[in-house]
C-alpha cells in the first residue's frame, strides 16, 4: 500500500467535532488534526495543542516596537538634532507617544501575522493532502474535519473505522504528498530576485512616467504654497515688497557692534582672543582673502597687483607697525586709514581680532631671532 | 440570601456616611460639600448610563449573546430613578461651583453672552430633561424586559429593539449633558469637544465593570449557573478593548491640548498635572489603562472570573478617581481626601448598594420570557 498522510473524518458541525475529540486522543491512532470553516473556540484545547507562543511573541515585539520608537524619536530630537518647535522643550515624551502607538501596533501586527503564518504553520504550503481531499469544498463552508495523520505505525483501517464509530459521516484515505523543503537556499533567491526585479520595474515605471511622460504631475503641493520669494514683487505687504528689511536696530546674534569715536579711543582696546592655532589658522584665511590683495600674503605691501594700483599699500612688517597696539590696527581695520576702506562690513568683530593675531605672528616670523628656533 | 446578614451593615454604613456627608457640610464648607456631590452623582450616573447602554446596544444590535446576563445591567441601570434626585439635589452646587451662574460673570466678556445657557433656570431644564428621557428608556427597556417575564413571547424584545435607536439618542444626550455641563461647566472659559466622548468611554467601562462584578457576585450565590467562560470572555473582551479607548481618547485630548498650548485651553491640563495633581494623573492612567490593560491581555485572563472580578473593581475605582480629578481641582491645587469624602464615600456606596440589591431580588435573575434566551445560553465563542 502506498505512504498515506492520514485519514479524514467530516463532521455535521462543531460541536459533534469536539465531541468526538476525546475518544479518538484515547485511542491514540496518530496525530490528530482539525480543519474547520472558520476558528473553533476551545479546539485547540480538546486537541490538547500547547499554548501558542504568539502571545508572548506579540508582546516582545510590541514592547521593543514602543521602546525603539521612544528610544529614536528621543535621539532624533534630543540629541541629534534638538530643535525647539512650538515651544515645546527637546525631547518632550508626549510628542513621541502618536509614534510609538503606531510602531507598537506595526511590529505587533507584522508578529502576529508573519509568525503565525510563516513561522509556526510554515506556509505557504501549496500542496497539502488536504487541499487535494474531495473533503475540501465541505471545510471551506459548512463541515468540519478531523485527521487522523500518520505517525509511527499507523494503520489506516484502524483509524477509519475508529472515526465512524466516533460519529463522522464520510470518510477519506488521503495519500501522502511530496512535501518539498518549504524553504531552500534556491526558494530564498528567487523572492529576493523578484523582489528586487519588481523594485525595478516600478522604480522605472514611477520614473518614466514623472519625468518622461509626464501624464499625471508629481504632487506639487510644496512648490505651489503661497510663499515670499527673494527679490521678488509680492502682493502681501503693503509696500509690495517680498523681501522684509530688517527691523531698524536690529543686530546680528554676535555682532554687537564697538563704537569707535577716533583711532585714539580705538589705540586703547585690547585683542580678547585666545593666540590658539585655531584662531591663528582663522587670522590666516580672512588675511588671505581681505588683507593680501593690497598688504602681500607677507604682509610687507608688495602684492602681485602693486603694478596696476594707483595707491602704495602700508608694508605692515616695518619696525614702526611692530611697535604699533592692536587696538590701532583694529582701528585702522573698522575705520579705514588713506585710501584703505573700512573693512567693518566684511570682517565680523572676531575675526578682525583673529587677524590681528596673525599679523602678529607674520611680524614674528619675518624678524626671527635665533631664541625663536626650536 | 444572604441579605439579612449584610443589610444591618450596609444600613450602618449608608448612616453614618449620612451624619458625615451632614458634619461635613458643616465644618469643610459648602464647596467641598458640593464637589463631592458632584463626583459621586457623575460617578453612579456613569454606573446607570453605562448598564443602560450595554441593554440597548443588545437590542440596537440585536446580539443574542448577552440575552442570558441582560436582566444585570437592567437592575443596575434602576439606579437612574434615585439619580434623577441627586442629580436635580446637585443643582444646588450650581451657585458654589459654577463660575458661569454666578452674577459677576454677567460683566465677563466671554461668559456674559453664554449667561441663558450657564444660569440656574435653563441649566435645571437640561439636568430635568435628560433625568426624565433617561427614565423614559428605563421604563421601556428595563420594564418591558420585566413585564416579558409575566408575558413570554417576542412582543417587548420587538419593541425595545425598534426602541432601541432612541434609547442610544437618549444616552448620547445625558452623557453629554453630564459631560458639557456639569464638569465643563466648572471651567466654563475652557472648552474641548472631545469631553464627552472621553466621559463615554468612562461610563461604557463603568456599566460594563459593574456588570461583570454584579454577575459573578449572583455567580459565588449560585443564581446564575448556566453563565459560561464564553459569555464572561465576552465582558472581558469588551473591557479590555475600552481600556485601550480610554486611554486613546483620554491621551487625544490631552495631545491636541498640549500640543496647540492655548492659554484659555492648557491651564485646565496644568491645573491637573502639575504640582500635587501629578501623582493623582499618573495613579488615574495606571489604574484606568496600564494594569487592565495588561491584566486582560491574554486570552485566558479575559475570561477567568476571580480576576476579572479584581480588575473590575480597579476600573470602578478608577473611573471615581476619574470624576475626583475632573471635579475636585476646581476647589485649588491641594487634593482634598479625608473624612468628609469616607463619609460620603459610605453613603453613596451603601445607599446604592441597597437599592441594586432591591432591584436585585425583583424579578427573574435571567429574561425568562425572551425568546432569544435558549440561544443565548447556548452561545459559544
Amino acid at each position: 500500500m502506498a505512504e498515506v498522510f492520514g485519514v479524514l473524518g467530516l463532521f455535521e458541525s462543531a460541536d459533534a467535532l469536539l465531541a468526538a475529540i476525546p475518544g479518538l486522543r484515547a485511542r491514540n491512532l496518530g496525530r490528530l488534526e482539525a480543519y474547520t470553516p472558520y476558528p473553533v473556540h476551545g479546539l485547540e484545547r480538546a486537541l490538547g495543542q500547547r499554548r501558542s507562543p504568539v502571545g508572548g511573541m506579540v508582546l516582545v515585539m510590541g514592547i521593543l516596537g514602543a521602546l525603539t520608537a521612544l528610544a529614536f524619536q528621543w535621539w532624533v530630537s534630543a540629541v541629534d538634532y534638538p530643535l525647539v518647535t512650538g515651544g515645546k522643550a527637546a525631547g518632550s515624551w508626549q510628542a513621541f507617544v502618536p509614534i510609538m502607538f503606531e510602531i507598537t501596533v506595526l511590529s505587533a501586527t507584522f508578529t502576529a501575522g508573519l509568525g503565525m503564518l510563516l513561522l509556526l504553520n510554515r506556509l505557504p504550503f501549496f500542496n497539502h493532502p488536504v487541499l487535494h481531499s474531495r473533503a475540501i469544498r465541505g471545510i471551506t463552508r459548512d463541515r468540519f474535519a478531523l485527521a487522523v495523520e500518520a505517525e509511527g505505525a499507523f494503520d489506516p483501517e484502524a483509524a477509519s473505522a475508529a472515526l465512524a464509530a466516533s460519529g463522522a459521516r464520510e470518510i477519506e484515505v488521503l495519500p501522502a504528498p511530496g512535501r518539498g523543503e518549504p524553504l531552500t537556499a534556491r526558494s530564498i533567491l528567487d523572492v529576493l530576485a523578484g523582489i528586487a526585479g519588481a523594485c525595478l520595474v516600478a522604480g522605472f515605471l514611477a520614473y518614466w512616467v514623472v519625468k518622461l511622460a509626464p501624464v499625471l504631475p508629481p504632487v506639487s503641493h510644496m512648490l505651489d504654497q503661497p510663499r515670499l520669494d527673494p527679490q521678488r514683487p509680492s502682493a502681501f505687504f503693503r509696500d509690495g515688497r517680498g523681501m522684509r528689511p530688517p527691523v531698524p536696530g536690529t543686530v546680528a546674534r554676535g555682532c554687537l557692534p564697538i563704537r569707535l569715536a577716533s583711532p585714539e579711543a580705538a589705540a586703547l582696546l585690547v585683542n580678547p582672543l585666545p593666540r590658539t592655532p585655531e584662531v591663528l589658522a582663522r587670522g590666516r584665511a580672512e588675511f588671505e582673502v581681505r588683507c593680501a590683495v593690497c598688504h602681500g600674503v607677507l604682509g610687507n605691501g608688495i602684492p602681485t597687483l602693486s603694478a596696476a594700483y594707483g595707491a602704495k599699500p602700508a608694508n605692515l612688517m616695518t619696525p614702526a607697525m611692530r611697535q604699533t597696539p592692536d587696538g590701532t590696527i583694529y582701528g585702522v581695520i573698522v575705520l579705514g586709514k588713506n585710501a584703505m576702506p573700512s573693512y567693518a562690513a566684511d570682517l565680523p568683530e572676531a575675526d578682525r581680532w583673529a587677524v590681528i593675531h596673525y599679523l602678529r605672528a607674520l611680524q614674528r616670523a619675518q624678524n626671527a631671532r635665533d631664541e625663536d628656533l626650536p | 440570601m444572604r441579605a439579612g446578614r449584610t443589610s444591618p451593615l450596609l444600613w450602618g454604613a449608608t448612616a453614618l456616611g449620612a451624619a458625615g456627608m451632614l458634619a461635613a457640610y458643616f465644618v469643610s464648607g459648602a464647596p467641598r460639600f458640593w464637589a463631592n456631590w458632584l463626583v459621586w452623582y457623575l460617578f453612579l450616573l456613569s454606573v446607570a448610563l453605562g448598564a443602560l447602554f450595554l441593554v440597548a446596544l443588545e437590542h440596537l444590535v440585536a446580539a443574542r449573546w448577552s440575552v442570558p446576563l441582560r436582566r444585570i445591567p437592567e437592575r443596575l441601570a434602576c439606579l437612574l430613578i434615585p439619580l434623577a434626585g441627586v442629580g436635580l439635589a446637585a443643582l444646588g452646587a450650581i451657585p458654589v461651583l459654577y463660575p458661569g451662574a454666578r452674577p459677576e460673570a454677567a460683566a465677563d466678556p466671554v461668559l456674559g453672552g453664554k449667561a441663558v445657557w450657564l444660569g440656574l433656570p435653563f441649566f435645571s431644564v437640561r439636568v430635568a430633561v435628560c433625568a426624565a428621557l433617561g427614565l423614559l428608556a428605563l421604563g421601556v427597556l428595563a420594564g418591558g424586559s420585566l413585564r416579558q417575564d409575566q408575558e413570554p413571547g417576542p412582543r417587548f424584545t420587538l419593541r425595545a429593539r425598534r426602541f432601541a435607536p432612541a434609547a442610544m439618542a437618549i444616552f448620547a444626550l445625558a452623557v453629554s449633558q453630564a459631560a458639557f455641563d456639569w464638569i465643563g461647566g466648572l471651567a466654563p472659559a475652557w472648552y474641548s469637544d472631545v469631553i464627552g466622548v472621553y466621559l463615554f468611554s468612562g461610563t461604557f467601562l463603568a456599566g460594563l465593570a459593574a456588570t461583570t462584578l454584579a454577575v459573578l457576585h449572583l455567580q459565588d450565590r449560585h443564581r446564575l449557573p448556566e453563565i459560561r467562560f464564553d459569555h464572561l470572555y465576552s465582558l472581558g473582551g469588551f473591557m479590555f478593548g475600552f481600556v485601550v479607548f480610554w486611554a486613546y481618547i483620554a491621551f487625544a485630548q490631552y495631545l491636541l491640548m498640549w500640543y496647540a498650548n492655548l492659554p484659555d485651553e492648557v491651564w485646565w491640563y496644568r491645573a491637573r498635572t502639575l504640582g500635587a495633581w501629578l501623582p493623582v494623573a499618573l495613579l488615574l492612567a495606571f489604574l484606568n489603562f496600564f494594569l487592565p490593560f495588561f491584566a486582560l491581555a491574554t486570552r485566558d485572563a479575559k475570561g477567568d472570573g476571580p480576576r476579572l472580578r479584581w480588575v473590575s473593581v480597579v476600573l470602578l475605582a478608577a473611573h471615581w478617581l476619574d470624576m475626583y480629578w475632573l471635579v475636585f481641582p476646581a476647589l485649588g491645587a491641594t487634593p482634598l481626601f479625608a473624612w468628609p469624602e469616607l463619609g460620603f464615600a459610605l453613603f453613596f456606596l451603601g445607599a446604592s448598594l441597597l437599592w441594586v440589591r432591591g432591584a436585585m431580588a425583583r424579578g427573574a435573575d435571567m429574561p425568562v420570557g425572551d425568546p432569544f434566551l435558549q440561544e443565548g445560553l447556548r452561545f459559544r465563542l
